[in-house]
């Protein structure tokens, strides 16, 4: 007999929990549903930005004819109301030709769509994308291959010839430009210092008149060749190759093809310097700010914050004032970071760098040189910025080690020294590192404080070079955080920037959220094994 | 261990409330015997614990070569005795005291003597084993390589003795390399005991080493403490009353920060003269 | 089979004892020092404001004129994002701490915490610039979706209690965190569908101009809403963490002695977990409300930056972490802007070191309560 016969329960079926509950279940679906939502965003919308997309050509009821890559669709304001109108946003280029980018067009309005094969997209120096078709490629002094005039009737043959031609003297053109590259950074900075400290040395003007000859000659000889170029609505153009950063037919790769370029594109977007006011080409010199900047960071706040903390818990008198400075260094890991930028920007930048440029580099001023933000007051600032997080971390390390451990080391005639070095620190590691990677990865992603004491919109020097003293503590410096955020709102053509935004957006939170499931995964690790220590 | 049952003093048999009124407290403690050779020599020793007092006025003699067991009921600072033989109260800030303890006759609280040192000399084991996370052998060698000025030859000559003097040898010969922490919890007190002994200390001072530990283990620690004895002068604390009689030589009954009685174990547990004393090892007194 | 000992050398090495000295030395001087450091930055906003304050350099009417329009936004700001975050935050909480199985909730946490991480940069960038125009555009799906939510979840709790044991045993409650979650995102999908033929019937095709026309209410693209959402969203995972602490910190014997009284779980976690839990719960808002006071990137990227007062949550402002971030680095040092903006930093350093004072000693009396609680059981 059932017991619910016996004593009468209404049903088997077990009480309700009550709305309330089902919302609070809710609310961290929602979050997770957020979170995720937030991050599926970025990630397709940056690794989409490398992706060869097809370019159609497009003709509209009026007869005119364009070619461009679709961006995005949205139903149009309609006054009528009546749903379904919808128009659509066309990535162009030829902003030489058009004075424009982007075209928007409503899809009611298109008579056909194609992607025919033989389109080309080239990257330029200048005016940024060209698309339309290739027309012959003119190399010095002679006809080129060509796919004859109206390259449109020349089907696919003429065009993958012409194309293949094409692609050879870019690969020319690159080796040179590789060449003149190496001059000019390698190989002409060190003539010039030689010459500013000895001006009179024959030798080294005569090299360096060479040098420059050599570069001349090279870049000559890259602007021998050129291409003819058409727009889809038959506009030549005439573009010599050292303009050409980059070819392809998106509408003839295949899949891995298309997989390669997108492989290379991720590759020149982390390798490259940002073209064009920051909406194209890649963040390299972001990344080496970022980097740089967060290693000299780790350097300041690693020893300081242990060496804080080991006092606070192993030599500190424990007492009330112990206490209540263990509090407030908590609770300044609460202060907003723009305040430590303040802080940055009055002590390091104005009172420290102002009299260092007075003592120092008097005969430079009224031009500061640290007595501006620069990447020794950054680093500085976000120390300071992350000491509290290490400082706790370490402190939480320290607690957990149990007392018999000290007690173990003491009783064996340990001095403290000895005991700190060879028992309790090498037990805090795992939380020593939790809090450093925790600190880095707050700093990689803070961007207020930077505002204030050095980051720039566009640094024209790296922070390190092969100059003396190499690493330049003066230099303001480029940052990812920032670069997102001078991208996205600063910036004259924001549609433009979108992807170049969303990709470092996509690759700042990269780094972020490894470096925490790195401490998160490290903290698991400590817990599991204090836990079984603590257990004995 | 079960817990001792606690009862109220109004139920406590009449004559040994008379056995209390004879021979009043105030007369100081009962010791019933004087060591030929002390080791230890505590005098009119007083701590206090941010103010209060954890002993008091305390005097005993420990001698040398012979196993001394502190029994007596938590609290009773027994522990807080044996900590002050090693200065670990030095660690603590809140710890005051009066009074002196001499090493083979030499002040230890004197300026001229090295904390380290003296903790070399007497050496610690711990109610809960503490290895340090690294291996066995880095373990026992840990205190060695402190002092320095060994060959490698002689530091491994000096853990294989420890090991062995730990009845530890056997069991772990083949695994020095392992981490310490792989070891159950009875192998880890006696590698704790291993790496005490290792430094050669003239004292070693036991603290409940047995109280985490099963009964075979228990066992095994036992026999080791009595096996030292020829070559240490052993003080052990312990809640066991069993195990004080199994092992020691000499034991003291301390009481609310007091030595109440202290005489050779036999006598000490099979004709106690004090009745607080009787209370206690009866089981009438928590 | 036991050697004798040997005689113990005497082996006191001084060498040992100075390094040990240097040693802590250097521990007690470099802590000091550091801990000064850090504790500084109080101390200089302190040296530049308060004698130009008293020195009546700046007057009273400029300090009113120029920071209660920042006041106002940063409170603003902090107030929307509290009313995304709080809720959310709490309801997470509670269902992690008392419904959420173990397993799921060893999961969820660490990736609330990764969600703690996100730079504000990027939530800032997204919510400016992605979020607002598309709200814009979608004003009725965006309305429609804060009212779905909730309901939607609602009917799923009805349902659930329709559907056989079975069934309810596959999806248990204590999951609920994990299947509601394609659940929402069909609904949200389902409302936006549905938006335009709603904003059709109920507002004749054009909510926005509907809001201009019948509620006076002029709709700025990037707005208090947004930015409340924005930095809801970065506020919230803290506000989880501590006050998830705080519940589960709860001692176990206290909710079991209602359950065995037949008290749903529900009803325990409000009679006896949460009153047990209040001031650690109370400590975990504050900590969120100095966060969101604090924020700097996500206010400068959504909020428009109009240094506007008004009480319309649809309309921007101007928060004083933003105004310091936009205009001391033009503001020449020493001059008045620069001294109004150093006061700002103040007052913003002074609201979050005493609100998080009081939460860490809030959350310090509630540990020591749960330890004797502990104690008892």
């Amino acid at each position: 007999m059932s017991l619910a016969a016996v004593t009468g329960f209404r049903t088997w079926q077990p009480r309700g929990e009550g709305p309330w509950a089902w919302l609070a279940a809710g609310s961290v679906a929602l979050s997770l549903l957020l979170l995720a939502g937030l991050l599926t965003l970025i990630a397709v919308r940056g690794l989409g930005h490398f992706w060869p997309a097809s370019v159609s050509l497009v003709e509209l009821d009026d007869g005119q004819v364009f070619a461009g890559r679709a961006v995005r669709e949205l139903p149009l304001p309609a006054a009528d109301g009546a749903g379904g109108a919808r128009e659509r946003l066309y990535f162009t280029g030829n902003r030489d030709l058009d004075g424009h980018v982007w075209q928007w067009v409503a899809v009611a309005r298109i008579t056909a769509s194609e992607l025919p094969r033989e389109l080309v997209v080239l990257e330029r120096s200048r005016h940024g994308d060209f698309i339309g078709r290739l027309v012959e490629v003119v190399t010095a002094g002679q006809q080129g291959t060509s796919v004859g005039e109206g390259g449109r009737g020349g089907g696919d043959g003429g065009g993958t010839a012409t194309w293949t031609t094409l692609q050879e003297r870019l690969s020319a053109v690159d080796a040179l430009r590789a060449e003149r590259d190496e001059l000019q950074q390698r190989v002409i900075p060190p003539l010039v210092r030689r010459l500013e400290n000895d001006p009179g040395d024959r030798a080294t003007q005569r090299r360096l008149a060479e040098t420059n000859e050599r570069i001349r000659g090279l870049q000559e000889s890259m602007q021998t060749d050129a291409a003819v170029l058409e727009s889809v609505d038959g506009r030549r153009i005439v573009l010599t190759l050292d303009e050409v950063l980059r070819s392809w037919r998106p509408n003839a790769m295949s899949l891995p093809e298309k997989l390669g370029a997108w492989g290379r594109g991720v590759g020149r977007f982390l390798s490259e310097g940002p073209r064009a006011a920051n909406t194209a080409g890649g963040v390299w010199p972001a990344i080496f700010g970022t980097v740089l900047m967060v290693m000299l960071m780790s350097l300041l706040v690693a020893p300081f914050g242990v060496l804080a903390a080991v006092y606070l818990n192993e030599v500190a008198h424990q007492g009330r004032l112990t206490n209540w400075v263990r509090i407030a260094v908590r609770n300044l890991a609460g202060v907003p970071s723009i305040v430590y930028g303040v802080f940055g920007l009055g002590v390091f930048v104005y009172g420290i760098g102002g009299s260092i440029d007075e003592w120092f580099f008097s005969d430079e001023l009224p031009s500061p040189t640290f007595g501006t933000g620069g990447l020794l007051w950054a680093s500085l600032t976000l120390a300071l910025l992350t000491l509290p997080v290490v400082i706790v971390a370490t402190e939480e390390g320290l607690v957990r080690i149990p007392d018999h451990q000290r007690e173990g080391a003491l009783a064996l005639g340990a001095t403290r020294l000895e005991m700190l070095t060879r028992v309790v620190l090498p037990m805090a590691v795992p939380a020593m590192l939790t809090g450093m990677i925790l600190a880095v990865a707050r700093a990689a992603g803070e961007v207020a404080p930077l505002m204030l004491v050095g980051v720039a919109k566009l640094a024209p020097q790296v922070p390190m070079d092969g100059e003396f003293p190499f690493l330049h503590l003066e230099r303001k410096f480029m940052h990812l955080g920032y670069h997102v955020y001078d991208t996205a709102f600063h910036g004259d053509d924001i549609q433009a920037a979108m992807p170049v935004v969303y990709a470092t957006a996509l690759l700042l939170v990269l780094v972020v959220v490894v470096l925490n499931l790195t401490a998160i995964f490290l903290r698991h690790y400590v817990r599991a094994r204090h836990g079984a220590l603590s257990r004995h | 261990m079960p817990e001792l049952p606690l009862s109220p003093p109004s139920q406590q048999r009449p004559d040994a409330t008379r056995l209390e009124s004879d021979r009043s407290t105030a007369m100081g403690p009962i010791i019933d015997f004087a060591p030929d050779v002390s080791c230890l020599d505590v005098e009119r020793l007083s701590l206090s614990y941010d103010g209060k007092m954890a002993l008091r006025d305390l005097s005993l003699r420990v001698p040398r070569h012979r196993v001394t067991a502190f029994i007596g009921p938590s609290g009773c600072g027994k522990s807080t005795l044996l900590r002050a033989l090693n200065r670990l109260h030095d660690l603590n800030e809140a710890v005051s005291r009066q009074g002196s303890i001499r090493l083979e006759g030499q002040e230890i609280h004197a300026p001229e003597v090295a904390v380290d040192e003296l903790r070399r000399r007497v050496g610690m084991v711990f109610q809960a084993p503490n290895p340090f996370p690294m291996s066995i052998y880095e373990n026992v060698a840990f205190g060695l390589r402190l002092q320095g000025g060994l060959t490698r030859r002689r530091m491994s000559d000096i853990v294989e003795w420890a090991l062995e003097a730990a009845a530890l040898w056997s069991e772990v010969k083949d695994r020095l390399r392992a981490s310490a922490w792989s070891l159950s919890i009875g192998q880890q007190q006696r590698l704790v005991i291993a790496r005490t002994l290792a430094v050669r200390p003239e004292v070693l001072l036991l603290d409940e080493p047995a109280s985490a530990l099963d009964p075979i283990s228990t066992l095994k620690i036992e026999e080791l403490i009595r096996s030292l004895k020829s070559q240490l002068t052993v003080v052990l604390v312990t809640h066991n009353m069993q195990q004080a009689a199994r092992v020691s030589d000499y034991t003291a009954f301390l009481h609310d920060g007091e030595l109440v009685e202290y005489a050779p174990t036999a006598s000490l547990f099979t004709n106690p003269r004090l009745a607080r004393t009787e209370n206690y090892i009866t089981g009438r007194m928590a | 089979m036991i050697k004798p000992l040997s005689a113990a050398p005497s082996t006191r090495s001084p060498r040992r004892h100075l390094l040990d000295r240097l040693a802590t030395g250097l521990i007690v001087a470099g802590g000091i020092g550091v801990i000064l450091a850090v504790l500084a930055i109080g101390a200089f906003l302190a040296i530049e404001v308060v004698p130009a304050l008293f020195s009546g350099a700046l007057s009273q009417a400029q300090i009113t004129l120029s920071l209660s329009p920042l006041a106002w936004g940063t409170l603003k700001a902090a107030f929307w994002a509290l009313v995304f975050a709080v809720p959310m935050a709490l309801g997470a909480a509670i269902h992690s701490s008392v419904y959420m199985s173990p397993r799921l909730r060893s999961r969820v946490k660490p990736t609330l915490e990764l969600m703690e991480a996100l730079p504000g940069v990027v939530i800032g960038f997204v919510a400016g610039l992605v979020l607002a125009p598309w709200v814009e555009r979608h004003l009725t799906g965006a309305f429609a979706l804060l009212l779905v939510m909730p309901l939607g979840i609602l009917m799923a709790g009805g349902v659930w209690r329709l559907m056989s044991p079975a069934l309810r045993q596959r999806l248990p409650l204590a999951w609920a965190g994990l299947w509601l979650v394609p659940w929402l995102g069909m609904l949200g999908l389902a409302s936006l569908e549905l938006a335009p033929w709603l904003e059709a019937w109920l507002f004749a095709g054009d909510l926005r101009g509907w809001l201009d026309t019948e509620l006076g209410i002029d709709y700025a693209s990037r707005n208090a809403l947004i930015v409340g959402l924005a930095m809801g969203f970065a506020v919230m995972p803290s506000v989880y963490a501590l006050a998830e602490d705080a519940l589960s910190g709860v001692p176990s014997s206290l909710g079991e002695g209602a359950q065995a009284m037949g008290a749903t779980r529900w009803q325990t976690l409000w009679k006896v977990v949460l009153p047990a839990a209040a001031p650690g719960v109370f400590a975990a808002v504050m900590i969120g409300a100095g966060r969101a006071v604090g924020e700097t990137m996500i206010v400068l990227m959504v909020s428009g930056n109009a240094a506007v007062m008004s009480l319309s949550p649809l309309e921007g402002m101007r928060s004083m972490a933003a105004g310091i971030a936009i205009e001391l680095p033009e503001a020449v040092p020493g001059s008045d802007s620069y001294q109004l903006l150093i006061l700002a930093a103040l007052l913003l350093f002074l609201f979050t070191f005493l609100v998080n004072t009081l939460a860490e000693v809030v959350r310090s009396r509630l540990r020591r309560r749960y330890r004797r609680l502990g104690d008892v059981s």
